[in-house]
C-alpha cells in the first residue's frame, strides 16, 4: 500500500518533470497558452470577489441601520387586503407606546419625524435631513455621539433647540473646528450644537453621515407644520428587538396589534407598512446573488476560451511528439502512462496560469478596495477554489488530447515523422 | 527451449484497394542465447517481422510466442509490460529524447518499470559506464557522436535486463569503424547470454551472427547457420 503510493507519487513527479521539460522547449507557446488561462482565472476570481464585495457592502449598510429591528411607517400597504379604506396612513405616538407595552422582546422604540432642513452658520450653509428623535434612537439605530452628547429626555420634554450633527454636516459647516457649543441657524431659528455623531461611512455612494438629529418635540413644533394629520402623528417608528427574537413573528404581532388599534376590518388593507431588517437582508441578498451569478457567468466565458486554447495547444503537442509517444510505448509505457503524462502537462499549464491569474486578481482586488472604496475580498477559499478550478480546466480540456495520445498504436507512432 | 516462436505469421497492409503482404506465412523459432541476423532486400518484410516479434505491431494472423507466452491474448497493458521487462529495442535512428541527458534517456524504461528516482539513476549510470560512457552522463544527444548515441540507446535497451535485444539496422546510420564497435558490444552481450536479433543489409554485419535468415517478399527463403563466423576478436 505504502510502496504503491510512493510508486505512484514518483510517477507523478516524473510526469511533472517531463511536462516542465516539454513546456520549456516551447517556452513562448507555453506562455501564450498560460496567458489565456490566466486571464480566465483572473476574470472569474475577480467576479466572485466583486460579487461577494457587493454582498458585504449591502449587509454593512443594512447593519448600519441597526441590526435587529422593524420599521413602521404610516403608508397604506396592500398586504392583507384589497379595498382602499384609508386615503392616508396612520401611526401615532399612542400606537408606539402600545407597541412598547404589549409586544415581547423589545429593547427600545424610536419614534421619529423627518424633515429637510437648511443650516446656516457664518455664511456657510448645508442642507440635510433632520431626524426628530428620542434618546432611544441612539440604541436602535446604532448611532452614538463621537464628541459632545446625544439628545436627552430633558431636551425632548422642553422641546429644546439643540441639534446633533452628522460628521459630514459638521465638516461642511465648520471644517476642522470643534462645533460643540456653537450656534447654528436652522430655517432661521438659532440652535445649539450639542454633539457630533460617530462616522458610519458610506455604502454604495450613499453618505450615512449626512444628517442631523434633534428632539422629536422640537421638530414637531417648528418644522412638521401641516404635513401631519394630528398632533400625535409619527412619520417613522423604529422598534428594536433583542437578539434572537424572530422578526417575522414580531412583524405578525405588530401587524395584528396595529390593525386592531386602527379597527381595520378583515378585507381592508393596512394603513401602515412594516419592514424588518431581516426582509431587507433577504431581498438584497437575492439581488446581489443574481448580480454575482451574472458576473461570474460572463467571466467564465473567458476561462472557456482559455480552456479551448489549452486543448488546441495540447493537440499540437501530441501531434508533434507522436514519435516520442511511440518510443515511450516501445520502452514499456502503458496507455495510462501516456495519458497521465499529457494530462499533467495540461494541468501544469493551467495551474501556472491559475496562480498568475490569482495574483493579478489579488492585486486588482487590493487596489479596488483601497482606491475605489469598494470591498473586494479574496479569501483563502476563493484562492484554493481558483487553483482547483484551473486544474480542472486542464483536466477537462487536456483530457481529449491526452486520451487521443494514449490510443496511438506503438508502431504507427514510432514510424511517424 | 524456444524463446521466440512464430507460427504462420502473416501481416497484410491495405493500401487503397491493394493488399500488401508484408509478411506472408513465416514459421520459425529462436532459442535462448542465439544471435540471429535477418537479411533481405528492401521491402522484403524484415522490419514488419521484427515489429511483431517486439510486440509493437499485431499480426493479421498467426502467432508470436515470447518466453512461452502467447502474445495474441494479451491486452495493451500486458504487452507494454512484456516490452518493458523482456525486450530491448535498438533503432537505426537511435530515437533518443532530445534535450534530455544520456542518463535520463537510459532511465526512461525504468520509469515504466516503477523504480524510484534513486534506483533509476543508479542503474542507468551503471549501464552507461558498461557502455564506456561514464564521462558522458549529463550530455544531451546533440553533444554526442553517432556511435556514442547508439551506445546510449543500447544502454537504454539493456537497462531493464531484457531477455531479447531487437536491433533494426543498428549500424545503418554509422560508419564502418563505429559499426564494428557496435558489433563488438553485441558480441559480448551475446556471450553474456542475451538473445540478439538484428536486421541488416550488410553481409559483414550478418557474419557476426550465429544464424542468418533471408527474407524475400515476406517469406523466409533461407535459414542457415553461419559457418565462417566473423568475430571482432579476430581483428586483434
Ligand atoms: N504501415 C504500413 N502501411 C503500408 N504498407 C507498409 C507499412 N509498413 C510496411 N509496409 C509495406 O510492407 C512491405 C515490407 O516493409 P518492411 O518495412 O517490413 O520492409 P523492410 O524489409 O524492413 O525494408 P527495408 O530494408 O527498406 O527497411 C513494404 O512493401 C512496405 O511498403
Ligand atoms: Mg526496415
Amino acid at each position: 500500500m505504502i510502496g504503491n503510493f510512493t510508486h505512484s507519487l514518483s510517477a507523478w513527479l516524473v510526469n511533472i518533470s517531463i511536462a516542465m521539460t516539454a513546456l520549456r522547449t516551447n517556452l513562448m507557446r507555453s506562455i501564450l497558452t498560460t496567458l489565456g488561462v490566466m486571464i480566465g482565472v483572473f476574470a472569474v476570481t475577480l467576479a466572485v470577489a466583486v460579487g461577494s464585495g457587493a454582498q458585504v457592502s449591502v449587509m454593512q449598510s443594512i447593519n448600519a441601520l441597526g441590526s435587529n429591528m422593524a420599521l413602521v411607517f404610516p403608508q397604506p400597504d396592500s398586504e392583507g387586503g384589497s379595498r382602499s379604506n384609508f386615503d392616508r396612513g396612520r401611526l401615532t405616538m399612542r400606537d408606539a407606546r402600545a407597541i412598547e407595552k404589549q409586544i415581547d422582546g423589545i429593547t427600545q422604540i424610536a419614534p421619529q419625524l423627518r424633515t429637510n432642513i437648511q443650516l446656516v452658520v457664518a455664511g456657510r450653509n448645508a442642507s440635510t435631513i433632520a431626524i426628530g428623535a428620542t434618546p432611544g434612537y441612539a440604541d436602535v439605530a446604532n448611532v452614538a455621539a463621537d464628541t459632545g452628547r446625544f439628545i436627552s429626555e430633558a431636551d425632548v420634554r422642553s422641546a429644546a433647540r439643540v441639534v446633533v450633527l452628522g460628521p459630514s454636516v459638521a465638516r461642511k459647516l465648520f471644517g476642522g473646528f470643534d462645533p460643540i457649543g456653537e450656534t447654528v441657524r436652522i430655517n432661521r431659528a438659532p440652535f445649539t450644537i450639542v454633539g457630533v455623531l460617530e462616522s458610519k461611512g458610506s455604502s454604495f455612494g450613499n453618505d450615512n453621515d449626512d444628517l442631523a438629529i434633534m428632539p422629536i418635540s422640537t421638530t414637531r413644533q417648528r418644522f412638521a407644520g401641516d404635513s401631519l394629520a394630528g398632533p400625535d402623528d409619527l412619520q417613522m417608528l423604529f422598534v428594536g428587538f433583542e437578539d434572537g427574537v424572530s422578526l417575522s413573528r414580531a412583524k405578525r404581532q405588530l401587524t395584528a396589534l396595529l390593525r386592531d388599534r386602527n379597527r381595520v376590518r378583515d378585507n381592508e388593507i393596512n394603513p401602515f407598512t412594516i419592514r424588518t431588517t431581516e426582509e431587507f437582508m433577504k431581498e438584497t441578498g437575492q439581488v446581489t446573488s443574481i448580480f454575482q451569478i451574472v458576473l461570474v457567468a460572463i467571466a467564465s466565458i473567458s476561462l472557456l476560451v482559455g480552456g479551448i486554447g489549452i486543448m488546441n495547444i495540447m493537440l499540437v503537442s501530441v501531434t508533434e511528439r507522436t514519435r516520442e509517444i511511440g518510443l515511450r510505448m516501445a520502452l514499456g509505457a502503458k496507455r495510462s502512462d501516456i495519458r497521465n503524462q499529457f494530462l499533467v502537462e495540461a494541468a501544469v499549464l493551467c495551474v501556472i496560469g491559475g496562480v498568475m491569474g490569482l495574483i493579478l486578481a489579488f492585486a486588482s482586488g487590493f487596489a479596488l478596495t483601497k482606491y475605489a472604496d469598494f470591498p473586494v475580498p479574496i479569501g483563502l477559499s476563493v484562492a484554493i477554489g481558483a487553483i482547483l478550478f484551473s486544474a480542472a480546466v486542464g483536466l477537462i480540456f487536456g483530457g481529449y488530447p491526452a486520451i487521443r495520445a494514449s490510443r496511438l498504436s506503438p508502431i504507427e507512432a514510432l514510424r511517424s515523422e | 527451449m524456444a524463446l521466440v516462436e512464430v507460427r504462420d505469421l502473416v501481416k497484410n497492409f491495405i493500401l487503397g484497394d491493394e493488399i500488401v503482404r508484408a509478411v506472408d506465412g513465416v514459421s520459425l523459432s529462436i532459442d535462448k542465447g542465439e544471435y540471429v541476423a535477418i537479411m533481405g532486400a528492401s521491402g522484403s518484410g524484415k522490419s514488419t517481422f521484427m515489429n511483431m516479434i517486439g510486440c509493437l505491431d499485431v499480426p493479421t494472423s498467426g502467432e508470436v510466442r515470447i518466453d512461452d507466452i502467447a502474445t495474441s491474448e494479451m491486452d495493451s497493458d500486458a504487452l507494454a509490460e512484456l516490452r518493458n521487462q523482456k525486450i530491448g529495442f535498438v533503432f537505426q535512428q537511435f530515437n533518443l529524447l532530445a534535450r534530455t541527458t544520456a542518463l535520463d534517456n537510459v532511465a526512461v524504461p525504468l520509469i515504466y518499470a516503477g523504480l524510484n528516482t534513486a534506483d533509476r539513476r543508479d542503474k542507468a549510470k551503471a549501464k552507461l559506464e558498461e557502455m564506456g560512457l561514464g564521462d558522458r552522463l549529463d550530455h544531451s544527444p546533440a553533444k554526442l557522436s553517432g556511435g556514442q548515441q547508439q551506445r546510449v540507446a543500447i544502454a537504454r535497451a539493456l537497462v531493464t535486463e531484457p531477455l531479447i535485444l531487437l536491433a533494426d539496422e543498428p549500424t545503418g546510420a554509422l560508419d564502418t569503424k563505429t559499426s564494428e564497435d557496435i558489433m563488438q558490444i553485441f558480441e559480448s552481450l551475446n556471450d553474456a547470454g542475451i538473445t540478439i536479433i538484428v536486421v541488416t543489409h550488410e553481409e559483414d554485419i550478418a557474419q557476426h551472427a550465429h544464424r542468418n535468415i533471408h527474407f524475400r517478399d515476406g517469406k523466409v527463403i533461407e535459414d542457415k547457420p553461419v559457418i565462417d563466423r566473423r568475430s571482432t576478436k579476430d581483428d586483434r
